[in-house]
């Protein structure tokens, strides 16, 4: 005879007041949450992305060891964990569901290159976690983020448009653009060909296809149309190769490509022959005279500061302290005060996370000034105020220079 | 015109240095029976060895290429032991899939050493030679030249040393071999030290026209795999002939598409050949 099972109607209201109550238990803050607070890096610490990822995780770390050593947030610790997206949008997703999914982190910083930012977001704000990112293809602020997206690294239209005004101030009649694929490269050429077209110059263009050891015969033709500048628009590897082929070709006009592609690393790479008089264009200028640039440099002991270590160090700096304005250390909590502790010009300026979180405790309204810029965002999580700067090696050194 | 013969030279320069890998993988297969894709990894072994011997100790590169050959080869045939040899029992599918693990592995442990920055040679870049509308660059006739020396070497010690003739008469057919009294396990791990030397001769020749990193291998296998399945899978001319021929098609495609499809056109000749000529141009074990 089969045993029946009974069922009371207590045992019922009891189950199922449990399994509505079970998200709350597990998502509520400061409910069964005594643990540290987790943020989190997604960094470059392999690929092309590599002579900025450490940097970044370096200036994380020491924000939070500073918090940390303070006393922590909202009473709590910040426990502080970097992943490796190896500057590829497949390791990139593994390593944030990672974060996401085991390590319960709340905000991700400083995902460098777009096709990882472009993969990571969605996993962001379907699991409410805020991305501070360095990605700047525009495509990405575009995307149905719901908020839970700002970015430091000024966004790929307004890089291309700071090319055209190189373009046209360096005296370019007839130029020729090369990238490889990315998620911006047709934002790039759409935007340099709008701004420098109607002022008479003569625009080609080529996509290249960067995982090729050899771009010989690519170089051959670039050299058919007898270009006066030649846009490099490549990562750091693609470069290299470009950069030596282009002397081997014997060119004798100005070559320029993005900051990020033209580093020490590119001059080491490339050898001093290959690199020298080559412009790095639209680097975002860190803000050098900023008391944060300071404050930074005494913390990593660093004489000069790139733009990603500064942007790294302000990602860090920012969630902290929306996460105090909120008293709620979640991705939402940062997502809904990131602006009301940046974007507040009125408000009492502060440099670090420390200063900062005295001033919120004592009821202050303040407003975040960082080492990489004002750090103003718009709507969809652009950066608002950005100056831009040039390089050119020069002696086998990057030096800055007016152009 | 002047476009296609400036492209069928930098697509037969190109393709004689992936004839030189491609032999490697080709050489392993006749004799083991499986695609070892760990030859990237061991180009870029071959590809530091050579960076080591030429810029920490003065070596001049063709010598360098030399340690490039013994070092590649060497760790060929240490990794094969170690991992890949207790899994000899098991199907070709589950090996090559142990050396995709195993490549993996030896990139990792490349960047673990040395870091993943970019290194570049101590040669100096050197202008391109102009003859008429064509030019070619003198590092290309070097590795030109580097890889037709090391394929010769090669073909002379297959067809006139008993060693050779042995390991071919293993690929040929291992039992018969084995009753003459020829150990296929010496000649497998001849095989693997020959071929991954190879590899490492190729992967220092890339790195000598452009740069060096841990990856250098791996950007140039999907060439290297065509142009041995495009040859024949276990023919070792036809290695040489498959090389050039991605070499051609790689270059000559930018007549008819945009640059940005360049490695579309190794699958493109894996799925021709398979297709339409599965044993390749040359045939398997010539």
């Amino acid at each position: 005879m089969q045993k029946r099972t009974l069922v009371t109607r207590r045992a019922a209201l009891i189950t199922g007041a449990a399994s509505i109550a079970a998200p709350f238990v597990t998502t509520t803050p400061g409910f069964g949450q005594t643990g540290p607070i987790k943020i989190a890096g997604l960094v470059s610490l392999t690929g092309s992305g590599s002579p900025f990822g450490p940097n970044s995780k370096l200036a994380h770390q020491a924000v939070v060891d500073q918090v940390n050593a303070a006393g922590g947030l909202l009473g709590r610790k910040i426990e502080y964990i970097a992943e490796d997206d190896q500057t590829n949008a497949e390791a990139g997703v593994r390593a944030a569901r990672k974060l996401i999914d085991a390590d319960k982190v709340q905000a991700i910083m400083s995902v460098w290159a777009s096709a990882v930012g472009s993969a990571v977001l969605p996993l962001c704000w379907e699991s409410k976690v805020m991305l501070l990112g360095i990605s700047a293809a525009d495509s990405i602020a575009e995307m149905p983020h719901h908020g839970y997206f700002v970015r430091t690294q000024p966004h790929t239209e307004l890089q291309a448009k700071e090319f055209g005004r190189f373009i046209l101030a360096q005296g370019g009649k007839n130029i020729y653009l090369t990238m490889p694929q990315t998620p911006f490269t047709e934002t790039v050429f759409k935007t340099i060909r709008a701004t420098v077209e109607p002022k008479g110059v003569k625009v080609a263009s080529m996509i290249i296809d960067g995982k090729k050891t050899s771009f010989r015969s690519e170089i051959d033709e670039v050299m058919r149309t007898n270009p006066d500048m030649f846009m490099m628009g490549g990562y750091l590897a693609e470069n290299i190769v470009m950069s030596k082929d282009i002397f081997r070709a014997n060119y004798k006009g100005k070559i320029f490509g993005f900051a990020y592609g033209i580093t020490p690393a590119f001059i080491e790479g490339a050898g001093k022959e290959a690199s020298e008089g080559i412009y790095g264009v639209a680097e975002p200028s860190p803000a050098g005279g900023s008391s944060a640039y300071a404050k930074l440099k005494a913390l990593v002991k660093k004489d000069t500061l790139d733009t990603y270590i500064c942007q790294a160090y302000d990602h860090a700096n920012l969630v902290i302290l929306a996460m105090a304005k909120a008293k709620d250390p979640t991705g939402t909590g940062v997502r809904d005060n990131i602006r009301k502790i940046a974007n507040n010009d009125d408000a009492m300026k502060v440099d670090n996370a420390l200063d900062g979180l005295k001033a919120i405790a004592d009821g202050k309204e303040i407003k975040y000034a960082g080492a990489s810029g004002p750090c103003k965002f718009s709507d969809i999580g652009n950066i608002i105020e950005v100056a831009f700067r040039t390089t050119q090696v020069k002696d086998g050194k990057l030096v800055e220079v007016k152009s | 015109m002047e476009k296609l013969v400036q492209l069928s030279l930098n697509g037969l320069m190109a393709g004689a240095v992936l004839a030189v890998p491609a032999i490697g993988l080709t050489m392993i297969y006749a004799v083991l029976r499986f695609v070892n894709f760990s030859v990237a990894a061991h180009m870029a072994v071959g590809a530091y060895a050579g960076y080591m011997l030429n810029v920490w100790t003065g070596l001049p590169a063709p010598i360098a290429i030399v340690g490039a050959f013994i070092s590649a080869g060497g760790v060929g045939i240490a990794t094969d032991h170690l991992a890949l040899r207790p899994m000899r029992g098991y199907s070709a599918l589950t090996i090559a899939i142990a050396s995709i693990a195993l490549n993996v592995m030896i990139e990792s442990a490349i960047r673990f050493g040395f870091g993943g920055r970019p290194r570049d040679y101590a040669i100096p870049l050197r202008r391109d030679w102009t003859f008429g509308f064509l030019h070619v660059g003198p590092q290309q006739i070097d590795n030109f030249g580097i890889a037709v020396i090391a394929m010769i070497i090669l073909f002379l010690f297959l067809a006139l040393t008993f060693t050779g003739k042995a390991m071919r008469a293993v690929a040929d057919n291992p039992m018969l071999a084995d009753s003459k009294g020829i150990d296929p396990d010496r000649m497998a791990r001849l095989a693997v030290g020959i071929g991954m030397g190879l590899a490492g001769i190729g992967g220092m020749l890339v790195g000598l026209d452009t740069s060096i990193d841990p990856l250098v291998g791996f950007r140039a296998i999907l060439s290297v795999f065509a142009a041995a399945v495009v040859g024949g899978l276990g023919s070792i001319p036809g290695a040489v002939v498959g090389g050039i021929a991605i070499g051609l098609a790689e270059e000559l495609s930018l007549l008819a598409m945009p640059a940005t499809y360049k490695s579309v056109v190794g699958f493109l000749a894996i799925l021709v050949v398979l297709t339409l000529r599965p044993q390749g141009l040359l045939g398997a074990r010539a």
